[in-house]
Protein backbone atom coordinates (compact mmCIF):
# COMPACT_ATOMS: atom_id res chain seq x y z
CA UNK A 1 0.00 0.00 0.00
CA UNK A 2 2.48 2.33 0.67
CA UNK A 3 3.62 2.35 -2.96
CA UNK A 4 0.00 3.10 -3.76
CA UNK A 5 0.17 6.20 -1.27
CA UNK A 6 3.46 7.33 -2.88
CA UNK A 7 2.16 7.17 -6.60
CA UNK A 8 -0.68 9.26 -5.48
CA UNK A 9 1.31 11.70 -3.35
CA UNK A 10 3.31 12.61 -6.49
CA UNK A 11 0.42 12.99 -8.98
CA UNK A 12 -0.20 16.61 -9.92
CA UNK A 13 -3.09 16.74 -8.22
CA UNK A 14 -2.38 15.91 -5.08
CA UNK A 15 0.82 18.12 -5.25
CA UNK A 16 -1.56 21.01 -6.19
CA UNK A 17 -3.45 20.06 -3.33
CA UNK A 18 -0.57 20.27 -1.08
CA UNK A 19 1.09 23.41 -2.44
CA UNK A 20 -1.65 26.00 -3.63
CA UNK A 21 -1.98 28.31 -1.34
CA UNK A 22 -5.92 28.40 -1.88
CA UNK A 23 -6.51 25.16 -3.10
CA UNK A 24 -6.86 22.82 0.27
CA UNK A 25 -8.61 25.20 1.87
CA UNK A 26 -11.40 26.16 -0.51
CA UNK A 27 -12.01 21.80 -0.72
CA UNK A 28 -12.25 21.80 2.70
CA UNK A 29 -15.22 24.72 2.76
CA UNK A 30 -16.75 23.18 0.19
CA UNK A 31 -16.32 19.79 2.01
CA UNK A 32 -17.67 21.14 4.82
CA UNK A 33 -20.92 23.36 2.98
CA UNK A 34 -21.73 19.81 1.38
CA UNK A 35 -22.09 18.06 4.06
CA UNK A 36 -23.71 20.41 5.82
CA UNK A 37 -25.71 19.96 3.48
CA UNK A 38 -26.16 16.09 3.53
CA UNK A 39 -25.75 15.38 7.25
CA UNK A 40 -28.25 18.47 7.99
CA UNK A 41 -31.17 16.91 5.18
CA UNK A 42 -30.51 13.47 6.67
CA UNK A 43 -30.94 14.83 10.25
CA UNK A 44 -34.13 16.82 8.79
CA UNK A 45 -35.62 13.60 7.09
CA UNK A 46 -35.20 11.21 9.85
CA UNK A 47 -36.75 13.78 12.38
CA UNK A 48 -39.92 13.72 10.15
CA UNK A 49 -40.44 10.18 10.08
CA UNK A 50 -39.75 10.22 13.66
CA UNK A 51 -42.75 12.17 14.09
CA UNK A 52 -41.75 15.80 14.14
CA UNK A 53 -43.29 18.27 12.31
CA UNK A 54 -46.14 15.60 11.52
CA UNK A 55 -48.51 17.64 10.02
CA UNK A 56 -45.84 18.22 6.88
CA UNK A 57 -47.03 16.15 4.31
CA UNK A 58 -44.27 13.13 4.19
CA UNK A 59 -44.49 12.40 0.09
CA UNK A 60 -43.33 16.50 -0.34
CA UNK A 61 -40.08 15.98 1.45
CA UNK A 62 -38.70 14.87 -1.71
CA UNK A 63 -38.31 17.96 -2.83
CA UNK A 64 -35.56 18.48 -0.48
CA UNK A 65 -33.61 15.46 -1.83
CA UNK A 66 -32.17 17.42 -4.91
CA UNK A 67 -30.48 19.67 -2.35
CA UNK A 68 -28.98 16.88 -0.08
CA UNK A 69 -27.71 15.23 -3.40
CA UNK A 70 -26.12 18.37 -4.68
CA UNK A 71 -24.36 18.16 -1.09
CA UNK A 72 -23.35 14.62 -1.30
CA UNK A 73 -21.57 15.56 -4.67
CA UNK A 74 -20.06 18.47 -3.18
CA UNK A 75 -18.52 16.52 -0.31
CA UNK A 76 -17.73 13.63 -2.71
CA UNK A 77 -16.01 15.65 -4.82
CA UNK A 78 -14.11 17.93 -2.49
CA UNK A 79 -13.32 14.74 -0.14
CA UNK A 80 -11.39 13.27 -2.92
CA UNK A 81 -9.42 16.36 -3.77
CA UNK A 82 -8.66 16.32 -0.14
CA UNK A 83 -7.89 12.35 -0.08
CA UNK A 84 -5.36 12.97 -3.01
CA UNK A 85 -3.88 15.50 -1.19
CA UNK A 86 -2.71 13.40 2.02
CA UNK A 87 -3.82 9.51 1.12
CA UNK A 88 -1.60 7.76 3.80
CA UNK A 89 -2.98 10.44 6.29
CA UNK A 90 -6.65 9.17 5.86
CA UNK A 91 -6.20 5.36 4.23
CA UNK A 92 -3.74 4.39 7.19
CA UNK A 93 -6.61 6.12 9.91
CA UNK A 94 -9.09 3.48 10.59
CA UNK A 95 -11.44 6.66 11.23
CA UNK A 96 -11.56 7.22 8.14
CA UNK A 97 -13.23 3.72 7.22
CA UNK A 98 -15.76 4.07 10.07
CA UNK A 99 -16.80 7.37 9.10
CA UNK A 100 -17.23 5.61 5.34
CA UNK A 101 -19.18 3.19 7.03
CA UNK A 102 -21.84 5.05 9.01
CA UNK A 103 -21.90 7.66 5.80
CA UNK A 104 -22.88 4.31 3.48
CA UNK A 105 -25.05 3.36 6.20
CA UNK A 106 -26.57 6.28 6.58
CA UNK A 107 -26.90 7.26 2.56
CA UNK A 108 -28.85 3.53 2.23
CA UNK A 109 -31.06 4.33 4.61
CA UNK A 110 -31.79 7.71 3.12
CA UNK A 111 -32.41 5.81 -0.15
CA UNK A 112 -34.75 3.54 1.11
CA UNK A 113 -36.36 6.38 2.75
CA UNK A 114 -36.85 7.92 -0.85
CA UNK A 115 -38.05 5.01 -2.44
CA UNK A 116 -40.97 4.92 0.37
CA UNK A 117 -41.85 8.18 0.33
CA UNK A 118 -42.84 7.20 -3.30
CA UNK A 119 -44.68 4.30 -1.92
CA UNK A 120 -46.39 6.59 0.42
CA UNK A 121 -47.20 9.41 -1.96
CA UNK A 122 -48.95 6.95 -4.68
CA UNK A 123 -50.50 4.26 -1.50
CA UNK A 124 -51.26 7.05 1.04
CA UNK A 125 -50.21 4.46 3.42
CA UNK A 126 -49.25 5.13 6.84
CA UNK A 127 -45.37 5.25 8.75
CA UNK A 128 -44.99 1.93 10.51
CA UNK A 129 -42.82 1.56 13.69
CA UNK A 130 -40.57 0.15 12.08
CA UNK A 131 -39.88 2.99 9.83
CA UNK A 132 -39.57 5.27 12.72
CA UNK A 133 -37.05 3.57 14.17
CA UNK A 134 -35.37 3.31 11.05
CA UNK A 135 -35.18 6.90 10.78
CA UNK A 136 -33.78 6.80 14.64
CA UNK A 137 -31.05 4.86 13.29
CA UNK A 138 -30.44 7.00 9.90
CA UNK A 139 -30.41 10.09 12.48
CA UNK A 140 -27.83 8.62 14.47
CA UNK A 141 -25.54 7.59 11.64
CA UNK A 142 -25.41 10.83 10.74
CA UNK A 143 -24.09 11.93 14.40
CA UNK A 144 -21.46 8.95 13.57
CA UNK A 145 -20.56 10.66 10.48
CA UNK A 146 -19.79 13.74 12.09
CA UNK A 147 -18.48 12.51 15.19
CA UNK A 148 -15.83 9.93 12.77
CA UNK A 149 -15.37 13.22 10.52
CA UNK A 150 -14.14 15.15 13.01
CA UNK A 151 -11.94 12.54 15.10
CA UNK A 152 -10.04 11.93 11.68
CA UNK A 153 -7.73 14.97 12.20
CA UNK A 154 -7.57 14.09 16.29
CA UNK A 155 -6.14 10.32 15.46
CA UNK A 156 -4.28 10.63 12.19
CA UNK A 157 -0.74 9.05 12.54
CA UNK A 158 0.66 9.31 9.28
CA UNK A 159 0.75 12.61 6.86
CA UNK A 160 2.60 11.03 3.99
CA UNK A 161 4.82 8.04 3.21
CA UNK A 162 6.69 9.70 0.20
CA UNK B 1 -3.45 48.37 21.94
CA UNK B 2 -6.88 46.85 22.04
CA UNK B 3 -9.32 48.90 24.11
CA UNK B 4 -12.23 46.41 24.31
CA UNK B 5 -10.48 43.39 25.04
CA UNK B 6 -7.62 41.74 26.89
CA UNK B 7 -7.07 38.35 25.52
CA UNK B 8 -4.77 37.73 28.87
CA UNK B 9 -7.74 38.92 31.07
CA UNK B 10 -9.93 36.44 29.03
CA UNK B 11 -7.75 33.84 29.29
CA UNK B 12 -7.03 34.16 32.77
CA UNK B 13 -11.21 34.02 33.58
CA UNK B 14 -11.27 30.43 31.51
CA UNK B 15 -8.58 29.07 33.70
CA UNK B 16 -10.33 30.55 37.24
CA UNK B 17 -14.00 29.37 35.80
CA UNK B 18 -11.71 25.66 34.71
CA UNK B 19 -12.99 25.59 31.27
CA UNK B 20 -8.95 26.53 29.89
CA UNK B 21 -7.81 23.35 32.34
CA UNK B 22 -11.16 21.20 30.46
CA UNK B 23 -10.35 22.04 26.50
CA UNK B 24 -6.85 21.34 27.38
CA UNK B 25 -7.44 17.96 27.97
CA UNK B 26 -7.05 15.17 25.51
CA UNK B 27 -10.66 14.72 24.56
CA UNK B 28 -12.50 18.51 25.81
CA UNK B 29 -11.59 19.79 22.37
CA UNK B 30 -12.29 17.24 19.59
CA UNK B 31 -15.97 16.70 21.57
CA UNK B 32 -16.53 20.59 21.07
CA UNK B 33 -15.73 20.33 17.60
CA UNK B 34 -17.88 17.72 17.24
CA UNK B 35 -20.85 19.55 18.67
CA UNK B 36 -20.13 22.63 17.23
CA UNK B 37 -20.53 20.69 13.56
CA UNK B 38 -23.21 18.85 14.56
CA UNK B 39 -24.91 22.27 15.54
CA UNK B 40 -24.14 23.66 12.49
CA UNK B 41 -25.80 20.47 10.74
CA UNK B 42 -29.06 20.92 13.19
CA UNK B 43 -29.08 24.64 11.84
CA UNK B 44 -28.76 23.54 8.24
CA UNK B 45 -31.30 20.89 8.78
CA UNK B 46 -34.01 23.03 10.13
CA UNK B 47 -33.40 26.52 9.55
CA UNK B 48 -31.92 26.35 6.60
CA UNK B 49 -34.29 24.20 4.83
CA UNK B 50 -36.98 26.41 5.98
CA UNK B 51 -35.27 28.99 4.25
CA UNK B 52 -35.03 27.34 1.34
CA UNK B 53 -38.73 26.18 1.51
CA UNK B 54 -39.52 29.91 2.28
CA UNK B 55 -37.40 30.44 -1.43
CA UNK B 56 -39.38 28.02 -3.33
CA UNK B 57 -37.80 24.32 -3.04
CA UNK B 58 -40.07 21.46 -1.46
CA UNK B 59 -43.43 23.77 -2.06
CA UNK B 60 -46.49 21.22 -0.73
CA UNK B 61 -43.97 21.11 2.86
CA UNK B 62 -46.01 23.07 4.90
CA UNK B 63 -44.06 25.83 6.29
CA UNK B 64 -46.35 26.20 9.25
CA UNK B 65 -45.22 22.45 9.87
CA UNK B 66 -41.42 22.89 8.78
CA UNK B 67 -41.47 25.95 10.94
CA UNK B 68 -41.96 23.52 14.21
CA UNK B 69 -38.40 22.34 13.69
CA UNK B 70 -36.73 25.63 14.12
CA UNK B 71 -36.30 25.31 17.64
CA UNK B 72 -34.28 22.17 16.90
CA UNK B 73 -32.16 25.11 14.87
CA UNK B 74 -32.21 27.31 17.62
CA UNK B 75 -30.42 24.31 19.67
CA UNK B 76 -27.98 24.07 17.03
CA UNK B 77 -27.22 27.16 17.60
CA UNK B 78 -26.66 27.97 21.44
CA UNK B 79 -24.59 24.36 20.61
CA UNK B 80 -22.54 26.53 18.37
CA UNK B 81 -22.41 29.42 19.93
CA UNK B 82 -21.54 27.15 23.67
CA UNK B 83 -19.14 25.10 21.95
CA UNK B 84 -17.38 28.33 20.02
CA UNK B 85 -17.15 30.44 22.88
CA UNK B 86 -15.62 27.86 24.73
CA UNK B 87 -12.53 28.16 21.57
CA UNK B 88 -12.08 31.33 22.04
CA UNK B 89 -12.02 31.95 25.53
CA UNK B 90 -9.29 28.84 25.67
CA UNK B 91 -7.01 30.54 23.04
CA UNK B 92 -8.34 34.04 22.84
CA UNK B 93 -4.99 35.48 20.87
CA UNK B 94 -5.94 32.90 18.11
CA UNK B 95 -9.37 34.10 18.05
CA UNK B 96 -9.74 37.82 18.17
CA UNK B 97 -7.42 39.14 16.13
CA UNK B 98 -8.52 36.56 13.40
CA UNK B 99 -10.37 38.12 10.31
CA UNK B 100 -12.11 34.69 9.90
CA UNK B 101 -13.78 34.46 13.25
CA UNK B 102 -14.36 38.60 12.87
CA UNK B 103 -16.22 37.53 9.74
CA UNK B 104 -17.68 34.67 11.37
CA UNK B 105 -19.38 36.72 14.13
CA UNK B 106 -20.41 39.71 11.83
CA UNK B 107 -22.53 37.26 9.75
CA UNK B 108 -24.00 35.92 12.39
CA UNK B 109 -25.17 39.04 13.80
CA UNK B 110 -26.20 40.14 10.17
CA UNK B 111 -28.11 36.38 10.82
CA UNK B 112 -29.81 37.86 14.03
CA UNK B 113 -30.59 41.12 12.33
CA UNK B 114 -32.33 39.64 9.41
CA UNK B 115 -34.31 36.77 11.44
CA UNK B 116 -35.55 39.80 14.27
CA UNK B 117 -37.09 41.28 10.71
CA UNK B 118 -38.60 38.46 9.24
CA UNK B 119 -40.23 37.64 12.88
CA UNK B 120 -40.98 41.25 13.28
CA UNK B 121 -42.65 41.96 9.65
CA UNK B 122 -42.88 38.50 7.66
CA UNK B 123 -43.34 35.47 10.10
CA UNK B 124 -47.21 35.85 9.86
CA UNK B 125 -48.05 35.75 6.56
CA UNK B 126 -45.92 32.84 6.04
CA UNK B 127 -47.29 30.94 8.98
CA UNK B 128 -50.60 31.43 7.54
CA UNK B 129 -49.92 30.74 4.11
CA UNK B 130 -51.29 27.22 2.51
CA UNK B 131 -49.79 24.28 2.33
CA UNK B 132 -48.34 24.61 -0.95
CA UNK B 133 -48.16 28.20 -0.94
CA UNK B 134 -45.36 30.61 -2.11
CA UNK B 135 -43.66 33.01 0.71
CA UNK B 136 -44.31 36.56 0.27
CA UNK B 137 -41.69 38.37 -1.38
CA UNK B 138 -40.22 40.41 1.65
CA UNK B 139 -40.10 36.15 3.35
CA UNK B 140 -38.00 35.08 0.33
CA UNK B 141 -35.76 38.05 0.72
CA UNK B 142 -35.37 37.26 4.18
CA UNK B 143 -34.92 33.66 3.83
CA UNK B 144 -31.99 34.27 1.02
CA UNK B 145 -30.20 36.33 3.40
CA UNK B 146 -30.39 34.04 5.89
CA UNK B 147 -28.95 31.01 4.39
CA UNK B 148 -26.32 33.12 2.56
CA UNK B 149 -25.31 34.23 5.90
CA UNK B 150 -25.24 30.39 7.31
CA UNK B 151 -23.07 29.63 4.28
CA UNK B 152 -20.66 32.60 4.56
CA UNK B 153 -20.62 31.17 8.63
CA UNK B 154 -19.30 27.84 7.68
CA UNK B 155 -16.87 29.40 5.16
CA UNK B 156 -15.69 31.67 7.79
CA UNK B 157 -15.49 28.48 10.25
CA UNK B 158 -13.12 27.03 7.73
CA UNK B 159 -10.74 29.72 7.19
CA UNK B 160 -9.73 30.27 10.98
CA UNK B 161 -7.11 28.06 10.69
CA UNK B 162 -6.07 29.85 7.31
CA UNK B 163 -5.67 32.81 8.81
CA UNK B 164 -4.08 32.01 12.19
CA UNK B 165 -1.60 33.70 14.11
CA UNK B 166 0.68 35.92 13.70
CA UNK B 167 -2.02 37.37 11.26
CA UNK B 168 -3.60 40.45 12.76
CA UNK B 169 -6.37 41.86 12.43
CA UNK B 170 -7.94 44.67 14.89
CA UNK B 171 -9.77 47.54 13.32
CA UNK B 172 -10.74 48.73 16.79
CA UNK B 173 -7.17 48.96 18.06
CA UNK B 174 -4.94 52.09 18.58
CA UNK B 175 -1.47 52.19 17.91
CA UNK B 176 0.43 51.48 20.90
Amino acid sequence: MTEIFAAIEQTPLSIWMREDFYAYFIALIFHSIGMALLVGGGVLVSLRYMGFAATARLDRFAGFFPVMWAGAALAFLSGLALLAAYPAKALTNPVFGLKFAALAGATIILWRTARHIQSVRDSGSQLSSSTRWLACVALMLWLCVVVFGKLLLHTASVLMVS
Amino acid sequence: MDPIFSPDAIEAWAKAVGIYQLMNTSWAWPTAEIIHFFGICLLMGTVGMFDLRMMGVARGVSMHALHRLVPLGVAGYLMCAVTGSFFIVTAPAQYLYNPAIQTKILLMALAGINVAIFYLFSSRAVLASAESGAAPAPARIAAFISLTCWLGVITAGRLVTFFRPPEFWCLWCTPA
